[in-house]
């Protein structure tokens, strides 16, 4: 979980850069704490040097996360969500990250890229299919 | 993620400081269940030096809430700021779990 740290230390000066709203910014951490634990815990395997790219950026009234990694195929957006709580004895304890970054953002989109095999080209280099993950937060409430 | 206990009154009380995010929640997790499910008394858990709230809190909230019924018990939160009563809105964790406005609400709530 180091990952996520590193990471989201970078977001307030951003928020102060971009004058991102206490709200909005909030959206965005939990956003970015769940989809790079979720991939963390999930996605990669063990001492596999297998990693995620995060990109935050501002928009037209909007945050933009834009998150690589090249860990196990897996698609949030098209991730059913967990049955709604009916009590405490029942809610389920699963799958509530996921379902809290649908609700979160204003827009979420996913695809999977095929890999790259080593080439003349590029000497060296390969790229593994990868998973890319595209969550918008509206910056106006 | 800090953890003060405390006793008022036959209640639990457990403030927490700090992100509960999934570091925080791992971090405090034994702990936290350790000190209000053995004792099968109300508990309320003060929020309000609590900066963020992710899914891992949300399900470490759920599963001692969970336990605590399991003897009879409840369990409330209060002191949530903005952000942090989003995610608890937003998860629907209000709806299974107290919450109240203040430490007299969340203990009366606990106590019913």
């Amino acid at each position: 979980m180091d990952a996520v740290e590193d990471g989201q230390r970078h977001l307030p000066p951003f928020f102060e850069r971009c004058n991102i709203g206490a709200a909005a910014s909030n959206r965005v951490e939990v956003i970015f704490e769940e989809i790079v634990s979720n991939a963390v815990r999930h996605g990669f395997e063990a001492n596999s040097g297998q990693t995620m790219h995060v990109w935050v950026s501002a928009r037209p009234q909007a945050v933009e996360l834009r998150f690589e990694d090249d860990g196990v195929p897996f698609n949030p957006v098209e991730r059913a969500a967990p049955s709604p709580f009916q009590s405490l004895e029942t809610a389920p304890l699963g799958g509530l990250g996921i379902d809290l970054v649908k609700k979160l953002a204003a827009s979420m989109r996913y695809e999977r890229l095929p890999g790259a095999p080593y080439s003349a080209s590029a000497p060296g280099q390969a790229f593994a299919p990868s998973n890319h993950l595209i969550v918008t937060v509206s910056t106006l409430r | 993620m800090e953890m003060q206990v405390s006793d008022i009154d036959q209640v639990t009380k457990v403030a927490l400081s700090g992100r509960l995010d999934s570091a925080g929640a791992s971090q405090i997790e034994m702990r936290f269940t350790a000190v209000i499910v053995p004792k099968g008394q109300p508990a309320i858990v003060d929020l309000s030096e609590v900066s963020f709230l992710a899914s891992l809190g949300v399900r470490l909230i759920i599963s001692t809430a969970r336990a605590l019924l399991g003897k009879g018990r409840k369990l409330a939160l209060y002191g949530a700021n903005p952000t942090v009563m989003e995610i608890i809105e937003t998860t629907a964790l209000h709806e299974i779990v107290l919450v109240a406005g203040s430490e007299g609400e969340a203990i009366g709530m606990v106590k019913a």
